[in-house]
């Protein structure tokens, strides 16, 4: 049975390896932007026609209620026009409920659609991998880069398709008054973008300027709330005060001199709208007055007048909404790089690989292993007693080929790092066993001293906190042994005597000795005691030695 | 929004009593300039359209020729000027206000967290990565409340006021719809108050329960890939981040529904105010202001958009500050004392206790002389940790228990005297020098010190004393050998180490202790050993849970 399984780890290098050499480029292009773009495309053109009619109706209701007031000053209520302006205010905002709430919909779908993908990566990684990872970084990142990347590829992706859309939407709704303003405004756009290149310009050179010690000084407050105990133990709190009052000082003054020329890009949006419209008001009153004859702006209407000076302000609102997207843009790029590093990128071969393929000889010799009978594996620390354990319980570090389920041995895993839930004594124990009974409960949990536990009050009823935080580790491993007897299948064991004091280091030795009776007890150990009740030892001191002379 | 405004201003005001003193003029100034950018906005528009009202009029008649046009157009085109940079005016001050408060705030709040309990008793939870980001998240909703909220719901309050005020004057029957709609996007935002309180509650309690399994799970990650459970263990954190956003979601539904209604407003009052002026009889030059009056509401739709965000924001703010308001709880020990000088401690009868509270084992006596390290042995979870904390002042013992030199001494004596390294001690963000916390010692000292750890060579690779080092930079065993450089250099007469060869191997372990028990050897010095090391001349006492 072993020895199918190490077959196919056999072939592994072989196998797995040739694919992931193959297209290194359109893994480092960003993995997980990719699935964020692909995750919104279903929904982001239904959406974008929901405010393309939002942005139709907007201009329909401006454009109506503009000649509606410029007919009553003349004299005259025209009140199928107010109809028609209130109708499309009415549908304008339903339709932009809906189009919000389309945004929402599809931010989620990709959000969610991302957290499954981690899901999926994080399913399949293997252990080495998985432990290689930074935890609070891994668990703070799923939080919120999803929501984050969803707003890069979604809200900001809309935002830009109606950079493009919203002022050509503005620009030809004034056409039909007079095609000579809206040709104004289009004349102006290339001034506003020669500002923006400019300024976007010193903006990326002063921050890039800054950014070194910015970043430094960016993360001081966290990372000092997150040393304080260290800062406490080290009687440096008044020194760190100080320090970081002075720093948040320099972190406030830099950030304000990004801040003043980054605001001055919204600044140029509002300068040229309100631009617009004071030199189309005047131009336009100039015009009704006869002073000047412009062509497009004389011998109009009020009601032309007034609609090109509510339409013109329009034909900038979607450059503003642009602009105060950077940020959205910026947090989505950084999260997907994030993500990338964290789950779903590629990932780099890892070093456990090559001891992988010394260890491959020691399952060798391990191979096969008896059906029944305690089994332990002892050596120096450091030999690999561990990863023998994990190797033969077919969870290398090194990239995960998964073997047929039904090859493998039904596994119990026993070590002071178990899965163990929320809720009482009784329920970790029988965790992961549909059949809950106190009969069989309660003879695992004696046998393994659980029960007359003094630090763990309460029998089977013992209440256990969130990640098991009241538990110590030879507690934790008791547990795992409980479960392990209950579950009938292989048990394999990592130091299972090492965090435990004399009397229950032998209440354990003998539970193991007792279950080898009916099954296979593999035991990583550096316990002599435990080592001398074996039917069969590997001793890596040897096998190590062995396995490098053959590689030479 | 007057809407969001009139819940609002009153709350914020009542901030925590340890809230420190914010610098008022910015805000006032900030303020000033918010307002003048939005009624630049709204004369602007407003103006313009009387003006073309006006001219169009005048120009039928021969009135057109001595029609005075100069002066309303440079009415416009200085409210044009005015909108423009008072709006970059209000942003500029607004953040750098927020920014000094900040600086402020967050050198308080530090200060606050350092005398917070929970920080010396069990593990720092803040610690923990996805915990802090939830603090930092808490902080920054507070930091910028004035800038979300405040600023904007007080200029658009005081806007909405006063152009109700001119409605009444000018066409006091447009007052009822305006007032019917105002009504309508108040009961709306306090609607979105209550659902947002609970939608953010339960998002942010089922993404907590969701980390914490996860973290949970990714701990057992190996017997769970043995076991082949890996991949159904993960379904449930997971299930709980999906849960979270569909939270997230309902709430953004209910944020679009109060835009539809804010955003009806302008519009309407606009249409209102024309259509009650014409049916009040008033006709052609009389019907100039009221378009100007009616354009002017028009102009707020802009600042109206972010009625839903102000009202998220402000309950992001509250249930922030009740989350901070857990750190705010002082226990009451004053961190000044005079450090003295003792040869001996002196446990009586010592009641052992865990971090929750429950007694462990018998009460311990026993005297610790300087010059004699004493080692404490014990399986795990027999409170080596704890007992630790208990001499170091960071977990309850009654002053009685602990003497130094025969005398009792008090938390505040014991924080004071020890230096107390933890086992699981952090790097800071820092230099070298400064993660030493060795202020007065010279750069020969520092280096004398970083050898007796042997980790010169790694931090003259990574720039000597003022190179820059963080967490991620040095390996277990490298913050390990750190924090025992910092032992090194402590100049307390009590020096209590934790598990100080966690992390490295044995040889190196052994070494690195003995040269730091040399250099303590005139200090009482206290280690924990889960394993049996016990350095040279030292005592060993082994613990019983």
């Amino acid at each position: 049975m072993l020895k199918a399984i190490l077959h196919r780890r056999d072939q592994r290098p072989t196998e797995a390896n040739p694919p992931e050499a193959a297209n290194p480029e359109a893994r480092t292009r960003g993995r997980t932007l990719c699935v964020a773009h692909g995750l919104a495309a279903p929904g982001l053109r239904s959406t974008l026609a929901l405010q393309a009619a939002r942005a139709v109706l907007r201009l329909a209701f401006i454009g109506l209620a503009a000649m509606f007031v410029g007919e009553l000053i003349s004299g005259r209520a025209n009140w199928p026009l107010l109809g028609a302006a209130l109708a499309s205010l009415i549908l304008g905002s339903v339709i932009g409920l809906v189009a919000d709430r389309a945004v929402a919909n599809t931010e989620m779908k990709v959000a969610n659609g991302l957290l499954e993908a981690a899901r999926g990566a994080l399913a399949a990684a293997s252990t080495g991998d998985i432990q290689a990872m930074p935890l609070g970084t891994l668990i703070a990142g799923l939080q919120r880069y999803p929501q984050a990347l969803a707003g890069l590829a979604v809200g900001h992706r809309l935002a830009s398709i109606m950079l493009g859309l919203g002022p050509l939407l503005a620009a030809t709704a004034i056409m039909v008054i007079s095609w000579e303003a809206a040709l104004a405004l289009i004349v102006l756009t290339p001034v506003m973008i020669v500002f923006f290149v400019l300024i976007g310009g010193a903006i990326r050179s002063g921050a890039e300027a800054q950014e070194k010690a910015f970043g430094r000084l960016a993360a001081q407050f966290a990372d000092r709330i997150r040393t304080l105990p260290t800062i406490l133990g080290n009687h440096a709190l008044t020194g760190e005060r100080r320090k970081l009052g002075a720093r948040l000082d320099t972190y406030a003054s830099a950030t304000m001199s990004v801040l003043r020329i980054a605001f001055l890009n919204t600044g140029i949006i509002d300068f040229f709208s309100s631009l617009s419209i004071a030199i189309l008001a005047v131009f336009l009153g100039l015009g009704h007055l006869k002073l000047v004859s412009v062509p497009g702006f004389a011998d109009l209407q009020l009601w032309q007048s007034l609609f090109i000076l509510m339409i013109a302000p329009e034909y900038f609102a979607p450059f503003r909404r642009y602009a105060e997207q950077y940020h959205a843009k910026a947090e989505g790029l950084a999260a997907a790089t994030a993500l990338d590093a964290l789950v779903l990128g590629p990932r780099p071969q890892s070093p456990a690989f090559e001891s992988a393929i010394a260890t491959r000889d020691l399952v060798d010799a391990a191979s096969p292993l008896p059906r029944t009978g305690l089994v332990a594996i002892t050596g120096p620390s450091g030999s690999g007693k561990s990863t023998l354990l994990r190797h033969l319980a077919g969870i290398g570090s090194a990239p995960s080929i998964q073997p047929d389920a039904d090859e493998r041995p039904e596994i119990a895993w026993c070590s002071t790092d178990i899965y163990v839930p929320e809720g009482t004594l009784g329920a970790a124990i029988a965790w992961g066993n549909a059949s809950y009974c106190q009969t069989r409960l309660l003879p695992a949990a004696g046998t393994v001293g659980l029960l007359d536990e003094v630090l763990l009050p309460g029998g089977l009823d013992a209440l256990i906190k969130a990640g098991g935080e009241n538990l110590s580790g030879g507690q934790r491993l008791r547990i795992g042994l409980a479960r392990a007897l209950i579950s009938g299948r292989a048990i394999f064991a990592d130091e299972p005597t090492a965090k435990l004091d004399p009397a229950n280091a032998a209440m354990v030795r003998h539970a193991l000795v007792e279950a080898a009776r009916s099954r296979l007890v593999l035991v990583a150990t550096h316990d002599r005691n435990l080592a001398l009740l074996a039917g069969t030892t590997i001793d890596l001191g040897v096998g190590n030695r062995q396995a490098r002379e053959r590689a030479a | 929004m007057i809407d969001s405004a009139s819940p609002i201003v009153p709350e914020t005001k009542t901030g925590s009593p340890e809230e420190p003193a914010q610098n008022k003029a910015p805000w006032r100034l900030a303020l000033v300039l918010a307002f003048a950018a939005l009624a630049g906005g709204i004369l602007l528009t407003g103006v313009s359209v009387w003006f073309l009202g006006a001219v169009a009029l005048a120009g039928l008649t021969p009135a057109a020729l001595t029609f005075n046009f100069h002066v309303p157009a440079a009415f416009i085109r200085l409210f044009a000027l005015t909108r423009t940079a008072a709006k970059y005016g209000e942003r500029v001050v607004g953040h750098r206000a927020a920014l000094t408060d900040q600086v402020l705030r967050r050198s308080t709040l530090f200060a606050a967290m350092a005398s917070a309990p929970s920080v010396r008793k069990a593990g720092w939870q803040l610690g923990n990565q996805d915990r802090l980001a939830d603090y930092l998240d808490d902080v920054e909703d507070v930091d910028y409340a004035r800038l979300r909220v405040s600023l904007p719901s007080a200029t658009l309050g005081i806007a909405i006021v006063l152009l109700v005020a001119a409605t009444l004057w000018i066409t006091p029957l447009a007052f009822v719809p305006i007032l019917l709609l105002i009504t309508a996007n108040m009961v709306g935002a306090r609607f979105l108050a209550k659902r947002a309180t609970a939608d953010l509650a339960a998002a942010r309690e089922s993404r907590q329960e969701a980390s914490r399994l996860l973290g949970t799970a990714i701990q057992a990650v190996v017997p769970l890939q043995a076991e082949r459970r890996w991949s159904p263990t993960l379904d449930e954190p997971f299930d709980g981040y999906a849960n979270a956003q569909t939270r997230a979601l309902v709430l953004r539904h209910w944020q679009a529904l109060l835009d539809m209604l804010a955003n009806s407003l302008a519009p309407c009052a606009m249409l209102s105010i024309l259509v009650s002026a014409w049916l009040s009889g008033l006709r052609g030059e009389a019907l100039l202001p009221p378009a100007l009056l009616a354009f002017a509401w028009l102009a707020t739709a802009e600042p109206v958009l972010g009625a839903s965000k102000i009202v998220v924001a402000f309950v992001r703010e509250k249930t922030a500050r009740s989350a901070l308001a857990q750190w705010n709880t002082p226990d009451g020990v004053t961190h000044k004392h005079v450090a003295e000088r003792i040869s001996s401690l002196t446990l009586d009868r010592l009641p052992r206790h865990a971090p929750d509270g429950r007694l462990i084992g018998k009460p311990i006596s026993t005297t610790l002389k300087a010059g004699r390290p004493t080692v404490l042995h014990g399986a795990s979870g027999c409170g080596k940790t704890s007992l630790l904390k208990q001499i170091a002042g960071w977990l309850d013992a009654s002053d009685e228990c602990v003497l130094g030199d025969g005398v009792e001494l008090s938390v505040d004596a014991r924080r004071a005297m020890i230096c107390f390294c933890a086992h699981d001690a952090t790097v800071l963000a820092d230099t070298v020098r400064e993660n030493l916390f060795a202020p007065h010692a010279s750069d020969d000292e520092l280096w004398r010190a970083l050898d007796a750890v042997e980790l010169q060579g790694r931090i003259r690779a990574a720039g000597g004393l003022d190179g820059w080092i963080t967490q991620d930079v040095l390996s277990l065993g490298e913050a390990q050998r750190l924090n025992l450089a910092r032992a090194w250099l402590s100049d307390r007469p009590v020096v209590l180490l934790d598990e100080p060869a966690e992390h490295l191997a044995v040889e190196q372990g052994k070494r690195i202790l003995d040269a730091l028990l040399q250099r303590l050897r005139q200090r009482i010095v206290i280690l924990s050993s889960h394993d049996d090391l016990i350095p040279k001349g030292a005592t060993a006492v082994r613990l019983q849970g």
